[in-house]
């Protein structure tokens, strides 16, 4: 119960959080000259009391407050409203989004944490210089390659060049691509974490008990690890917000990222305050994931 | 490796204890015709190119112990390790040695196959047990492994084991204690899990790497008389590696004494004691009879210099909401010019927030302190400068002192330049003759922290404290991160200074030993409370606390000559 406790205040945390970011892109969306009215207006040519009626009727002449709880009340249920451009529920098309932006964040989050603990712990036990040097250069690529370079030149090479894939659609040059820029980011500090961790004074006790090397590493060298690979997957899963939109625009996928991108040219604000909710919320929700684990995995965190 | 086998199979009553079995009572421990349960043979360690450790050659029989003593960087864990077959990467053993389990050779350069042996023949505790617990770990689950290491796969027999080897190793409540995570216990009790571990592995050699070095002197004296119970239980041969004479005296059938890496010094207790062979030898003996023999107390005369009324002191509350925990308690001392003051207690007793308080580094929450008449509480505890010059502290790590990036002279004269000491032209001579006070080569000076050993850097402290002409020096645990030689020089130092100078002297220690032999009355701290407080031969011969009866309980076993070879 002790241990449970900082948990559901964490959830509690994380709940406030995202509703702090879903108001103020609320407001942002409402604060911005110009409403979907005006848009149809110019373009229409409506009367001014035709678009007086449109503001009722949309109940754009209500309170900002009013609108929010409106808005949000409906959210809770599922109901993000109709998109203005398309004339279609925006909770349709995220149905349709989500699947797209959740294959390539998972996919590449499953690559990036793979190769990054595959390296490091393979790089540790056996002591090898030439892993090391692997690391140091997949620590480079990530710092000095952008994942929009990449993707243009491996559109070039195995789209062009080699014609192994297609152009636009295709899901592994991305998941390959933001798969290894994270690895690159985590792998040497994995690394040196655990060449830390196998120097420990309990471990040299596992060692002395006559344990196996998967005993010790499993079960004495990785618990020490878990915290900062917890960390480290949180960061990983934050940054795929901006990872995957890139590589969604430049791949021509229709995720969440495009479709972003493509309500903020045409000014259709359901859309992107869906959108933007639906990233904040899963951000938060990570976060509060990584965090509420890490008190749980580590019985020293809470006293 | 029969008897391991009789060992595991011999019923365990209900209490832990194990029936005698036939097979273990013939083999009379320290049987000289039995073959020695370990052998080393021109055991030789060397890293880079450079010996760490050189031709030493011992064994133990069964349920025999062999005390390894020497100080730090004399090749003794270095030995262990090599037994164990733990060296780190880039250390190698020497193709002459031979190292034999029962007569077996060891394979000690081969890992995959030590480990055989390690969890089995073999089994090890280390110096710091917080640390050398799996902290993820529950302590039971971490017997269970050693266990299940040795073959005991059910797991309902594996729990009673474990159970019984917590009893055995004398462990209240075990059943309660089991679930419990290591940094939830005491000092003392994961010592005994560590040992409970050792034991599961039901080993001929049980190496013990400075066991007690860690915990407080009377949970010392506990685990050393267990270990010594468990042997007369088990039957394991020992190899105990200490720094303290004391304790090798109280626990060896035979000492051995390592020095550079080498053996120079090897027998009976009695032998070493009373004709040790080597000048190192000497040197450890002769730090013991001093410390046994403490000089007079000067008398009780002159002005107090120091007057603490009534002090009380809170750890701030490392949490927002938690309540802050009591450091200090309405403590109360006096200490007049030229004497010397020992406050002693366990860990987190509150002694070294006392030094602290009285050097003006923390503000008490409640009391009063009076330096020379003045005080503190008037100046809201931030020492004025003209008390600034006449109190000094020295700190235990003289490592963590010194900025490594200065040179000695540039450490040494900044107390001169913030203080205003003396005519600025003056300083650097100043700084050489203060050298001098502490028998160092003024020529030292231009050196760095780093090029120093551990007790020049200390004798650097102290004269770097003296050369503002302190009237009150507060040493807190200044000798306890030295070698014992080393330590007693320092002690021996600080007297003559004393004499000489006739400063008072604020000595906060744990070691019984040590603060009795540098102090004319003592103050014992317990859980941030005075105790006692009175001459140091009244306090030392006729304690009136519980916590010092403890205290001083521990230091005799520690010091009697058991002599358990009889």
């Amino acid at each position: 119960m002790r241990r449970l406790l900082p948990v559901v205040t964490a959830l509690a945390a994380g709940l406030a959080r995202a509703l702090a970011i879903v108001a103020v892109a609320f407001f942002l969306c409402r604060v911005m000259p110009g409403d979907v009215v005006d848009v149809l207006g110019l373009e229409g040519g409506l009367t001014d009391a035709q678009q007086a009626e449109l503001r009722a009727a949309l109940g754009l002449d209500r309170p900002v407050i009013a609108q929010f709880v409106d808005w949000g009340a409906q959210a809770l249920g599922g109901d993000f409203g109709r998109s203005v451009r398309f004339d279609r529920p925006v909770a349709e098309m995220l149905v349709h989004a989500a699947p797209v932006t959740l294959e390539l964040a998972l996919g590449s989050f499953g690559v990036g944490i793979g190769l990054a603990f595959g390296l490091a712990i393979a790089a540790t036990s056996l002591r090898s210089r030439v892993l090391d040097a692997v690391i140091d250069a997949l620590n480079v690529w990530s710092i000095a390659v952008p994942t929009f370079c990449a993707g243009v030149v491996g559109i070039i090479v195995f789209s062009l060049w080699l014609g192994w894939l297609p152009v636009i659609g295709s899901l592994v040059l991305p998941i390959l691509i933001i798969g290894l820029d994270n690895a690159g980011q985590i792998v040497k500090l994995v690394r040196e974490d655990l060449a830390e961790a196998v120097m420990l004074p309990h471990v040299r006790t596992a060692r002395a008990k006559g344990l196996s090397p998967w005993r010790i590493a499993l079960v004495h060298v990785l618990p020490v690890a878990a915290p900062i690979a917890l960390v480290l997957s949180g960061l990983v899963l934050s940054g795929l917000v901006a990872g995957t939109l890139t590589m969604e625009i430049l791949f021509g996928l229709p995720g969440i990222g495009s479709l972003m991108l493509n309500a903020v040219h045409g000014r259709d604000l359901p859309v992107v305050l869906a959108a933007v909710t639906v990233v904040a919320v899963a951000l938060v929700a990570i976060n509060t994931l990584v965090d509420a684990l890490h008190r749980l995995i580590d019985p020293r965190v809470t006293r | 490796m029969t008897a391991t086998t009789e060992l595991r199979d011999a019923p365990i009553d209900a209490a832990g204890h194990r029936a005698p079995s036939a097979a273990a009572s013939d083999r009379t421990p320290g049987d000289p015709r039995a073959v020695p349960v370990l052998e080393v043979h021109d055991l030789g360690i060397r890293t880079g190119g450079r010996d760490l450790v050189a031709g030493v050659t011992f064994s133990i029989g069964a349920g025999r112990t062999l005390a390894l003593i020497g100080q730090s960087g004399s090749g003794k864990s270095m030995t262990a390790a090599a037994i164990m077959g733990l060296l780190p990467p880039d250390v190698t053993v020497s193709a002459e040695t031979r190292i034999e389990l029962d007569g077996r050779r060891l394979p000690h350069a081969d890992d995959g196959a030590m480990r055989a042996f390690r969890g089995t023949a073999l089994a090890m505790v280390f110096q710091d047990p917080m640390s050398c617990l799996n902290p993820f770990m529950t302590v039971g689950a971490q017997i269970e492994e050693a266990l299940w290491r040795r073959g005991v796969v059910d797991p309902v027999v594996r729990r009673e084991r474990s159970l019984a080897l917590m009893a055995a190793v004398e462990l209240p409540t075990p059943e309660s204690l089991r679930r419990r995570l290591p940094h939830e216990l005491s000092g003392g009790q994961q010592q005994r899990i560590m040992l409970a571990m050792a034991l599961a592995a039901e080993p001929r050699l049980l190496i013990a790497d400075e066991p007690t070095s860690a915990l407080d002197a009377s949970v010392q004296a506990e685990i050393l008389a267990l270990l010594a119970r468990l042997q007369a239980r088990f039957g394991m041969a020992i190899l105990f590696i200490t720094h303290d004479l004391a304790a090798a005296r109280r626990l060896g059938h035979e000492i051995m004494v390592m020095r550079h890496g080498r053996v120079v010094d090897f027998g009976a207790p009695r032998t070493i004691f009373t004709t040790p062979r080597h000048p190192h030898t000497r040197a450890l003996v002769a730090v013991r009879e001093m410390l046994e023999r403490p000089p007079a107390p000067r008398r009780s005369a002159g002005t107090p210099v120091l007057e603490i009324a009534g002090v009380g002191f809170d750890y701030p509350p490392r949490r927002f909401l938690d309540r802050p925990s009591p450091a200090l308690r309405e403590v109360s001392l006096t200490l007049t010019a030229g004497r010397s003051l020992g406050v002693i207690g366990e860990s987190g007793s509150g002694k070294s927030t006392l030094a602290a308080i009285v050097a003006g580094l923390k503000t008490p929450i409640s009391g009063d302190v009076r330096l020379f008449g003045t005080s503190l509480a008037a100046h809201r505890f931030a020492l004025p400068r003209a008390l600034r010059r006449r109190v000094q502290i020295v700190f235990q790590n003289p490592h963590g002192a010194l900025n490594p990036r200065h040179t000695i002279a540039t450490a040494m004269r900044e107390p001169l330049d913030l203080l205003h000491i003396g005519p600025r032209r003056a300083r650097p001579e100043r700084v050489a003759e203060a050298l001098g006070w502490v028998g160092l080569d003024p020529d030292l000076r231009l050196r760095h922290p780093h090029a120093l050993s551990g007790g020049q850097r200390q004798r650097v402290a102290i004269a770097r404290a003296l050369l503002s002409e302190p009237d009150l020096l507060v040493c807190d645990e200044v000798v306890s991160a030295l070698d014992a030689t080393v330590g007693a020089e320092i002690l021996d130092l600080l007297r003559r200074l004393q004499a000489e100078r006739g400063f008072a002297l604020m000595f906060v220690g744990h070691d019984l030993e040590v603060v009795r032999w540098i102090a004319d009355e003592i103050a014992v701290l317990a859980d941030g409370r005075l105790v006692e407080h009175g001459p140091a031969d009244r306090v030392l011969v006729a304690p009136a606390s519980v916590a010092a009866r403890r205290l001083v309980e521990a230091g005799r076993r520690a010091d009697q000559p058991s002599d358990p070879a009889k």
